[in-house]
C-alpha cells in the first residue's frame, strides 16, 4: 500500500448521522473481527478457492469503505474482480497487502 | 411496530443496520446472517421491510429476493438491497428481480433513514388498504347475512300466513322443505342449490292465501268446480312471488307454479311433462305428497310409512320423476330424522 491510512473520523461520523454510539460500536466490531477477516482471505487464497476469495475481498472492501479508507477499498475491489474472473494466481501480494491494510486500519482505530 | 428483516452475512453490517433501524423508531429488527435461515423464517412470518445484502454465501441477494417473492403474500413487501457502488449491473438485475430500492455501501445514515422510511410508508399504506378492504368485505358479508336471514324469516312467515288458513301445519313446511333438500342432495345438486330449495320450498302453497275459505276449509270432497278454483293456488302463488330480485323468491315462484305438475303430463296448471317440469317443481312434488300422506289431518289419518313409500314407488314415472323418487328413498335415514325433528305438536306458533 502506497498511501498510509489516515482516520477521517469526521466523514465517518457524518455518514453515521453524527452518532458516536454507532461509531464506537463499529470500531469495536472491526477490531474484534480483524483477525478472522485476515485469516479468512488468506485461507481462501491458499486453497485456490476463487469464489470464497471474491467474497472475502468483497467483505474487506465493505469494511474498509465503512471507515472511509478509499485506497484500501479500491485495492480490495481489484482482488474481488480478479477472483471473480478466476485470475487468482498473481494475487499473493495483493492478498497479503489487504491483510496488512486491515491491521493498519485496526491499529489506527485502536489509537484514535 | 414495524418488523424489519435484515439479512447480511457480515456481523458488522448486521450490527450497523440494526442500530440504524432502531434509530428509525417504532421498528423491531430481525437479524439473520444466513439467507436460507431468513427464508425459512419468512415462510411463517411476514416482515414489513426486508433489507438484504447482495453478496452472501449459499444464496446471493438476487436469489433471496426471487425466493422471497415466490412465497405466498410476499410479492408486495418492500425490499431494499445493499450493493456496492461499483455493482451497477447487479442493481439492474435486482430491480428486475423484485427489489424496490437500494442502499449503497458504505451505508450512509441519512440515505438509509430516508429510503427505509419511504419503504415503511409504502408498507403502512399497503396494510391500511388491505385492512380496509378486509374490514369492508367483512362488513358486507355480515350485512348480507343479516338481510338473507331477514329474507328467510319473511318467507317463513308468509308461508305460515297461508298455512294458517289451511289444516296443514308449520311443521309440514319444515319437513317438506328438508325432504326437498334431501332429494336435491341425492341428485348431486350443488350445496348452494340444495340450500336454495330448502329456503324456497316452504312457499309452495303460498297461493292458498287467495282461495276462498269455503273451498280451502271444506271438510268434504271438493266439487269439480271447487277443485278448479283450488287449483288456482299454483298461479296465485306464482303471481305473488314472480319478478322478484331475490333468488329465493324466484325459486319460490317456480316451486309454486310447478309443484302440482305430474311427470306424465296429467298435472296442473299447465300439464307439463317429464323434464319440461322445472326441477324444483319435480322435487317439491315428491316431498310435499310424501309429507301430506304421512301426516294426520282432521279429515284423514296418517298413512303408514310403508304405504306412503309404495305410493311414491307406484307413482314413479307417472306422478313423480323417477330420479327424484330414487334420491328421496336413498336418503331414507335422513327422512326419518327429519320426521323426528319436526313433529306437528312441537312447532311453536307465531
Amino acid at each position: 500500500m502506497a498511501k498510509a491510512f489516515i482516520l477521517d473520523r469526521g466523514s465517518i461520523l457524518e455518514r453515521l448521522g453524527g452518532d458516536e454510539e454507532i461509531y464506537s460500536m463499529m470500531v469495536d466490531m472491526f477490531l474484534q473481527d480483524v483477525n478472522n477477516n485476515c485469516a479468512a482471505i488468506a485461507s481462501a487464497f491458499a486453497a485456490g478457492d476463487s469464489q470464497t476469495l471474491q467474497r472475502e475481498a468483497h467483505t474487506i472492501k465493505g469494511l474498509l469503505a465503512t471507515f472511509s479508507d478509499d485506497v484500501g477499498a479500491a485495492d480490495a475491489m481489484l482482488v474481488e474482480r480478479q477472483a471473480k474472473n478466476g485470475e487468482i494466481d498473481g494475487l499473493a501480494d495483493a492478498v497479503a497487502g489487504l491483510q496488512l491494510r486491515l491491521r493498519e486500519v485496526a491499529a489506527v482505530l485502536s489509537a484514535g | 411496530m414495524h418488523s424489519v428483516l435484515i439479512v447480511d452475512d457480515s456481523d458488522i453490517n448486521l450490527t450497523l443496520i440494526k442500530a440504524l433501524v432502531l434509530k428509525l423508531g417504532d421498528c423491531s429488527p430481525i437479524l439473520f446472517d444466513n439467507p436460507l435461515s431468513a427464508l425459512e423464517w419468512c415462510r411463517e412470518n411476514v416482515p414489513d421491510l426486508v433489507i438484504v445484502d447482495y453478496m452472501m454465501p449459499d444464496m446471493d441477494g438476487l436469489r433471496f429476493i426471487s425466493a422471497f417473492r415466490a412465497l405466498h403474500g410476499r410479492d408486495e413487501i418492500p425490499v431494499l438491497m445493499i450493493t456496492a457502488n461499483d455493482q451497477k449491473d447487479v442493481r439492474y438485475d435486482a430491480l428486475l428481480g423484485g427489489a424496490n430500492d437500494f442502499l449503497t455501501k458504505p451505508i450512509d445514515r441519512i440515505e438509509f433513514s430516508a429510503r427505509a422510511r419511504n419503504m415503511l410508508s409504502l408498507r403502512t399504506g399497503q396494510k391500511f388498504l388491505a385492512d380496509r378492504a378486509a374490514h369492508l368485505s367483512a362488513l358486507v358479508e355480515a350485512r348480507t347475512a343479516e338481510i338473507r336471514e331477514r329474507e328467510k324469516e319473511l318467507i317463513f312467515r308468509i308461508s305460515r300466513a297461508a298455512e294458517f288458513r289451511d289444516p296443514e301445519t308449520g311443521a309440514h313446511i319444515q319437513r317438506m322443505a328438508h325432504y326437498s333438500q334431501i332429494i336435491a342432495q341425492g341428485l348431486d345438486l350443488s350445496p348452494s342449490t340444495q340450500k336454495l330449495i330448502l329456503e324456497a320450498a316452504p312457499m309452495h302453497d303460498v297461493g292458498k292465501i287467495g282461495i276462498p275459505d269455503y273451498i280451502l276449509l271444506k271438510p268434504g270432497k271438493l266439487t269439480p268446480e271447487e277443485f278448479e278454483v283450488m287449483k288456482g293456488h299454483a298461479r296465485i302463488g306464482h303471481e305473488l312471488l314472480k319478478n322478484s330480485r331475490s333468488e329465493i323468491m324466484q325459486a319460490g315462484a317456480e316451486v309454486a307454479i310447478s309443484h302440482h305438475e305430474k311427470y306424465d303430463g296429467s298435472g296442473y296448471p299447465f300439464g307439463l311433462k317429464g323434464k319440461h317440469i322445472p326441477l324444483f317443481g319435480r322435487i317439491v312434488a315428491v316431498a310435499d305428497v310424501f309429507d301430506a300422506l304421512t301426516s294426520e289431518r282432521p279429515y284423514k289419518r296418517a298413512w303408514p310409512l310403508d304405504d306412503a313409500c309404495k305410493f311414491l314407488e307406484d307413482g314413479r314415472g307417472k306422478h313423480f320423476d323417477p330420479l327424484c323418487i330414487e334420491a328421496f328413498l336413498a336418503g331414507w335415514e335422513q327422512v326419518l330424522e327429519i320426521r323426528q325433528r319436526f313433529r306437528d305438536e312441537e312447532i311453536p306458533q307465531i
